[in-house]
């Protein structure tokens, strides 16, 4: 009896031995997140200009895709074509605005910009390749024929769009 | 340390805000409740200029679809994430195309052009 018992000790701790493994699971799945690497700043140049260009005086945003896995995702970048938030306006404001292919982390994506479609303040991305892309967006907005901006703080708003395909 | 300013300086002015939504293609299954489909979407704020993301649905063509979460407008902090589930009626799910959560941004934040993040996820039409 006693032998048959320590027996069966003896099988029970070499099955528990055995039976150790560690099992590390994964999944990779579709995905986009966008990043805001750098917020836009207006430069004033002249009274009535504002424009986010280097040689104006401003920043452009700097907006920056990741996609796992290619082919997914279309990225949609609106410019701005109104003030979120700004002074009284008594006149019109000529907008102009456009997205570009700032970098790529992948040679496959040389063809984005040749690619993108644009409508309006639209430009859209067909993200057909996994990695990160970086997208700027230049924004004018120019006050009446000639006319001076009021004094005060001028907002506008970028959009960065990731629709599932 | 003039160096350590200088790398800080870089670092605060290219520093990443990231908007994450999952999954790109969920499924409407069946909830408790009859004649209501349910899915479940995870939403992650890594953007701390955002508190605040407004869910959507949407058909093929961007015009809105009936829908309920426990909240429309979730508030979310920094490095927050959350599992909210969305109901459309049954007549509805055929047209349900998108589901989209949207960053709401505050007006007083930041100067000049401010960045509104969107992500559409599409609906799986293979539903269980």
């Amino acid at each position: 009896m006693r032998v048959t018992l320590l027996a069966g000790a003896v099988a029970l701790a070499c099955s528990g031995a055995l039976a150790e493994e560690a099992i590390i699971m994964g999944n990779v799945e579709s995905k986009c997140v966008i990043n805001t690497d750098t917020t836009g700043v207006y430069g004033n140049p002249v009274a009535g200009k504002l424009s986010t260009d280097t040689a104006d005086g401003g920043v452009e945003p700097i907006i920056r895709y990741d996609v796992a896995l290619g082919g997914s995702y279309t990225a949609r970048i609106v410019a701005p074509n109104s003030f979120s938030s700004s002074p009284v306006l008594t006149d019109t404001v000529f907008w102009e605005g456009s997205s570009a292919v700032k970098e790529v982390s992948d040679t496959a994506m040389a063809d984005y910009e040749d690619n993108a479609v644009t409508y309006d303040y639209t430009t859209e991305y067909d993200l057909h390749t996994a990695g990160t892309t970086w997208f700027s967006v230049d924004s004018l907005a120019e006050y009446g024929y000639g006319k001076a901006y009021p004094a005060g703080e001028y907002r506008a708003i970028v959009t960065a769009e990731c629709i599932a395909n | 340390m003039r160096f350590a300013a200088l790398l800080l300086a870089f670092l605060s002015a290219y520093k990443a805000d990231a908007h994450e939504m999952l999954p790109s293609h969920p499924v409407l299954s069946v909830s408790y409740v009859s004649g209501v489909l349910k899915t479940q979407m995870h939403l992650f704020n890594k953007r701390q200029d955002v508190e605040y993301y407004e869910v959507g649905v949407f058909d093929a063509e961007w015009n809105p679809v009936p829908f309920v979460t426990g909240y429309r407008i979730i508030r979310l902090e920094y490095l927050e994430q959350v599992k909210f589930d969305v109901y459309i009626l049954k007549d509805d799910a055929d047209r349900a195309e998108f589901v989209c959560s949207r960053s709401k941004l505050r007006g007083d934040d930041t100067k000049g052009a401010m960045v509104a993040s969107r992500i559409c996820s599409r609906f799986s039409k293979g539903r269980s």
